[in-house]
């Protein structure tokens, strides 16, 4: 009980005493982790977004000719045997074609004329939700253009091509705050309490003079340490929340479309990871500098 | 570890203890002294006698060149260094330079070898307090130590050296900076505190504080031990020690 009241009154004497330092490292803490946070937000949203447009996707298997009854059985077991696959459709040349019309409405007129069986008959093939990776969906595909009778295979390519390529920047944006995150946060501290701990050598010195543990001394810049980083983080989430919101307010009024697009913040256990990794930094940079300077 | 010792064994003992200092300043020459516990011991001797060194040893600040310096039992040469911290917490060293922190106040000064022994905040304030009334520097409690006079200075180096009621207090030149009225309260507080059980040595040349005490008196001489007897040195004022050769005080603690 004693050493925790004592570690505190050490701990919040040194900062008191320092506080201009302390000031600068929590907002360099802060902003490091608003710029990590910020990037790995939008990576959150893609993803989530992804998993989203997942749940609407479907692969378009276009054959050759209708199939009769046996080859339907043939395709639906070939295809259904892969987990990924939650169901499919056949779709004959007539189905096809009223689908056409319903879609063209107005302007069905055009197919006046136009044999019924003119579009090519197809298996509407709907992957489980979790089928969202690129390379799986191209593994597939190219799976489905094996069977017999296939001529194409669809599944809006370009836009999927096109989305996981920026998912793909973000994931390297994300990476490389979250090292700029690690770098600024342990050399910020390590350098700063290294100065601190230059400067007080005379105290530490005497500390030592009169019976000290190395623990008794190392602990009150561990624990400044923590809670450097355990602010700093709570103050770089809290800017998050704030510009995340704005964002949401001022995108909303141009551009309605967003509004229903499931944009969310970081559920309570990522932010906590958060805290929790920058307060771990910190910490990491505090005891790399009093390992080094007190020789412990 | 640390042993706990009885009142009538011997709490610090050298034995042909020498020490010197680079390149060949030779503080201490094959010293022997053996303290009982709850002893108190005057160490004197002329400036570059070698008190200082035969301290700095004792709390083990220094390592001996040669020979052997036992405290509480232990050899102090093979004490890890894990250990070093429950043998300073048994000594309270009152410094000839203080060693105070002059941006911290007074009370901050003495409540730090408190601090370090996990001691109740409340009871550090209240020995705080104590010790500053004894020393009759009550209204310096909040004073920043820079801002005080030597003298002032001094008694928050003893009265630091003493907070803890350590069983060893080692005091270097402890009066060096006060006037006669002070030096009888910080003479009083030594002789409370040796009452009470401590092991006291007190390095000094100021005669007027052992004069007329009935304690060991031991006498340095360019690092020789020269005399050690009870009471008035003028007892032994034939073998006082010739005057040649003795290294300075800042070449002994440099």
């Amino acid at each position: 009980m004693n050493f925790i009241v004592i570690l505190l009154r050490q701990t919040g004497r040194n900062m008191f005493h320092t506080w201009k330092a302390q000031t600068m490292i929590i907002f360099t803490v802060a902003l490091s982790v608003l710029i990590f946070s910020f990037f790995y937000l939008i990576y959150f949203n893609a993803l989530h977004l992804g998993e989203k447009l997942g749940e609407d996707l479907r692969l378009i298997v276009y054959l050759e000719e209708e199939p009769v009854e046996s080859l339907q059985e043939e395709y639906r077991r070939r295809i259904l045997r892969f987990d990924q696959v939650m169901r499919i459709d056949f779709i004959d040349s007539r189905q096809a074609f009223e689908r056409l019309e319903r879609q063209l409405g107005q302007d069905s007129d055009i197919l006046t004329g136009v044999p019924r069986n003119f579009l090519p008959p197809s298996i509407e093939v709907y992957p489980v939700p979790s089928l969202n990776h690129l390379s799986r969906i191209k593994r597939f595909s190219d799976y489905l253009l094996t069977l017999p009778g296939v001529v194409k295979v669809q599944y809006g390519k370009d836009w999927i091509d096109r989305f996981y390529a920026f998912i793909q920047l973000m994931r390297i944006v994300t990476l490389l705050s979250g090292i700029l995150l690690i770098m600024t946060t342990t050399f910020m501290v390590a350098h700063t309490i290294r100065l601190t701990l230059l400067s007080r050598q005379q105290e530490l010195k005497l500390l030592r003079l009169v019976g000290a543990t190395n623990t008794y001394i190392r602990m009150p810049f561990l624990l400044e340490a923590l809670l450097q980083g355990l602010l700093g983080a709570a103050c770089g989430i809290t800017a998050l929340l704030v510009l995340f919101n704005w964002i949401k307010l001022q995108l909303a009024g141009p551009l309605p479309a967003l509004a229903h697009l499931p944009f969310t913040f970081f559920p309570w256990p990522i932010i906590l990871c958060i805290v929790l990794l920058s307060s771990l930094l910190c910490t990491v940079g505090s005891y790399s500098s009093t390992r080094k300077i007190l020789q412990l | 570890m640390i042993q706990e010792t009885s009142p009538t064994s011997i709490i610090i003992d050298l034995i042909k203890v020498t020490k010197v200092y680079a390149p060949d300043v030779e503080a201490l020459v094959e010293v022997s002294l053996s303290i009982h516990a709850g002893e108190l011991v005057f160490l004197t001797g002329m400036s570059g006698a070698g008190k200082t060194t035969l301290l700095r040893l004792i709390s083990r600040m220094e390592h001996p060149t040669k020979g052997l310096v036992e405290v509480a039992g232990i050899d102090l040469a093979k004490l890890p260094q894990r250990s070093i911290h429950l043998l300073r917490r048994r000594i309270g060293m009152a410094y000839q330079d203080f060693k105070l922190l002059n941006d911290k106040t007074v009370a901050d000064n003495i409540a730090i070898a408190m601090e370090v022994a996990y001691r109740q905040p409340a009871f550090i304030e209240k020995r705080t307090r104590e010790l500053l009334h004894q020393l009759d520097m009550t209204r310096k409690y909040s004073t920043r130590t820079g801002e005080l006079s030597r003298g002032e200075q001094q008694r928050v180096a003893i009265a630091r050296a003493v907070a803890n009621y350590p069983e060893i207090i080692l005091a270097d030149e402890p009066t060096g900076n006060l006037d006669a009225e002070t030096t009888a309260k910080v003479m009083e507080l030594f002789h409370q505190l040796n009452q009470n059980g401590a092991t006291i040595v007190i390095a000094t040349h100021d005669s007027t504080i052992y004069q007329q005490a009935t304690h060991r008196i031991v006498t340095l001489h360019a690092g020789r031990l020269r005399a050690s007897a009870f009471g008035s040195p003028t007892a032994f004022s034939d073998t006082r020690p010739n005057e040649d050769s003795a290294p300075t005080e800042e070449a002994l603690t440099s």
